[in-house]
């Protein structure tokens, strides 16, 4: 386990050059940006920059997109707690108490309980991958094709069968992610499918157009329908009043320690932040001696969610560096670039590009205290943009997502399909049918069915392969339970109770 | 309840449509499959057989939704959108919609111009002294940032040509 601590050693002496800070610190202030503005999340703002980095090194591009992805979950925190109005999915519950403190006059406090609680979380999540990741890859270095397609299996079931929701609205979504990414030519017989004669389809569709579609425009559009108000609460930041925040965070540890191991289990589990940051919160708010508290501007109800949220966020990148499967919607955009770049993400990674691995986990370390240093530094700046009004920021945001999709491959026909993209995203969102599973699938997809074919032709077209071993056989039978989770959940009568307690925190949400 | 307030669509009708509309997108994967080989060949799975069974999933499981919405009466009364915010949503969505075609003639840039001199007088109420700067500004700071710094070139209209910008 310690073995890796040389190593994360080199990782410093990559990550530490002027060059990579510089790129830390302009990923994280673009990141606060898009988490602060409405409407351009994590996923879409990493998508967006992603072209622009297809000529850079990886090691460059994937400093640059983690520490946006930091950036932007800082930034989601912020509107969340001065403006009761989450910049994230993943920082709704962040409102349920951190608006009411600030209304109390305590932003400072509330900002610097989210930040430091959520910095934290997200060192937890970075130790975890150093003392893990190399493990796991070298585990996952004896796997081949039917133990690959067992772990995409299990990917897509752990939506089904832990995503809570309706079980079929996510098959649903997971399905039209998958035959989305069948589009084009067949990277086995090289036969054009689902083009229907439309020449724009040979090249399938981009993942990338999907996710600005979906989270972009289907965002954007649904801000617009709620008739977005800003009421912030004064945002002057009291230095004095930080640091005696900061002394008092200690009184949380176990608040922090249970919203850590929460993120961590749902970050490497495709769970994702948003799922983490609402169980955190609901078990938090059950267990808590000052439960009454909850809702009325209780510091617990802060650091709770933001852990979680944190800790899922960085750990996400465990299954994608170690297994090339992503934790969450961001991870498997990034996931997506490292395919470009040229890289093959998965445990062979470890071994070919150690320089690689390594230089973006102790990018992890670094750019989290990058990003809690400037989020606390720049919340006036960012809280006076959100002061701009919407009328100018919204069709800002529009022209860059439309930029944004001809970068990824100049194509007027993406520019026809992103739209597409945005309505279904604003159905989907709206009537609940999980968006996560689709960007997923589309970049998993591919990879997926590849695995899935050479299996077959490994075993002569016998399904009998993914039993063929005790280590396939493990991964598929827990992948049928988890599908077949919800039918017994249903016969059994009684929904999971993380299920109940991120319904209860639903409710709790004020209606404004 | 005032005539903003009112739903233009339940939630169970939207429910509904989206469900149908999956098991169309479904249907058509089915059909594009069956273009290929959907069977079981030598070497295991034909190239049509992944997408022809995801399709049969599509149409299953959306019609299971489909399914339950009717039994259960899920959102049946619910408001999906009320005319207010349709309102808004028209208000934002239209010229988003039209910025693909005005893109696709004049190039990104000048789209972008427009768009925002619209969006910001129109609807933001800007008055022109403000509006103008801001629907200039943007695509001039576009066009350093992506042809000159990134070396990305975006989609160019005739004004482009004319100016000599290629």
């Amino acid at each position: 386990m310690f073995d890796n601590v040389p190593l994360l050693l080199h990782g410093f002496e990559i990550a530490l050059s002027w060059h990579h800070v510089a790129l830390m610190i302009g990923g994280v202030l673009l990141g606060i940006l898009v988490g602060v503005l409405p409407g351009l999340g994590a996923p879409n703002g990493v998508t967006l920059l992603l072209p622009l980095t297809f000529s850079m090194d990886p090691v460059s591009a994937i400093i640059l997109l983690t520490s946006m992805y930091w950036g932007a979950l800082f930034g989601g925190s912020t509107t969340s707690i001065l403006f009761n109005i989450p910049g994230e999915p993943s920082s709704v519950a962040t409102t349920f108490d951190g608006h009411p403190m600030a209304k109390n006059g305590q932003a400072t406090e509330a900002l610097t309980y989210a930040f430091m609680s959520a910095g934290f979380g997200a060192m937890v999540g970075v130790i975890v991958i150093t003392l893990l990741s190399s493990a796991v890859a070298d585990f996952a270095l004896k796997f081949s094709s039917p133990e690959f397609f067992a772990v995409y299996l299990l990917a897509f079931a752990s939506f089904v069968g832990l995503g809570g929701g309706n079980p079929f609205k996510t098959i649903v979504s997971l399905t039209l992610g998958l035959a989305f990414a069948t589009v084009g030519q067949d990277t086995i017989s090289g036969s054009l499918r689902l083009t229907f004669g439309f020449d724009e389809l040979l090249r399938g569709i981009s993942f990338l157009v999907a996710v600005i579609g979906l989270f972009g425009l289907g965002e954007l559009v649904l801000t617009m329908e709620e008739g977005l108000r800003f009421n912030a609460v004064a945002s002057r930041i009291s230095p004095k009043k930080v640091f005696q925040t900061i002394a008092k965070m200690p009184r949380y540890w176990f608040a922090l320690l249970r919203g850590s191991l929460i993120g961590v289990w749902m970050g490497v589990t495709p769970g994702g932040p948003t799922a983490a940051s609402f169980m955190s919160y609901g078990v938090a708010r059950r267990f808590s001696r000052r439960s009454a508290n909850f809702g009325k501007g209780e510091p617990e109800g802060v650091v709770a969610p933001e852990t979680a949220d944190h800790a899922a966020g960085s750990s996400a990148m465990l299954p994608m560096l170690a297994l090339g499967i992503p934790g969450s919607a961001t991870a498997a955009v990034m996931l997506g670039g490292l395919m470009i770049w040229g890289l093959t993400p998965g445990p062979t990674l470890f071994v070919e590009r150690p320089d690689f691995v390594w230089g973006l986990i102790a990018s992890m370390y670094l750019g989290n205290v990058v990003a809690v240093v400037l989020v606390l530094a720049t919340v006036p700046l960012f809280a006076a943009i959100l002061r701009i009004p919407f009328a100018v920021v919204a069709p800002l945001i529009v022209s860059v997502c439309f930029i944004g999709v001809w970068t990824v491959a100049s194509a007027e026909f993406d520019l026809w399909l992103v739209l597409a993209f945005g309505v279904i995203g604003y159905l989907f969102k709206k009537l609940e049918y999980p968006i996560a599973p689709l960007v997923l699938a589309m970049v998993l997809g591919d990879k997926a069915e590849d695995a899935f074919r050479q299996s077959m032709l490994m075993s002569g077209g016998s399904l009998g392969v993914f039993f063929s071993n005790p280590l396939a056989g493990t991964l598929t039978a827990i992948a049928l339970i988890l599908l077949a989770w919800p039918i017994v959940a249903m016969i059994l009568g009684r929904r999971r109770a993380s299920a109940a307690a991120v319904a209860a925190a639903h409710v709790e949400r004020s209606p404004s | 309840m005032s005539a903003e307030d009112r739903t233009i669509v339940s939630r169970f009708t939207m429910e509904v449509a989206t469900a149908l509309g999956a098991a169309a997108i479904g249907a058509l994967v089915i059909y594009g499959a069956n273009e290929h080989s959907i069977g079981w060949g030598d070497a295991g799975p034909e190239p049509g057989y992944v997408p022809f069974w995801l399709g049969l999933i599509i149409v299953v499981a959306s019609l299971a939704v489909l399914v339950q919405t009717l039994v259960q009466r899920v959102g049946a009364g619910e408001t999906f959108i009320t005319r207010e915010q349709g309102k808004r949503v028209a208000a934002f969505a239209v010229p988003v919609a039209l910025f693909v075609p005005v893109s696709l003639f004049l190039g990104l840039y000048v789209a972008t111009a427009i768009y925002l001199l619209a969006t910001t007088t129109l609807q933001g109420r800007f008055p022109l002294v403000k509006a103008i700067p801001i629907a200039i500004g943007a695509p001039v700071v576009m066009f350093i940032l992506f042809e000159r710094w990134f070396q990305t070139p975006l989609l160019k209209g005739p004004l482009e040509a004319a100016l000599g910008l290629y």
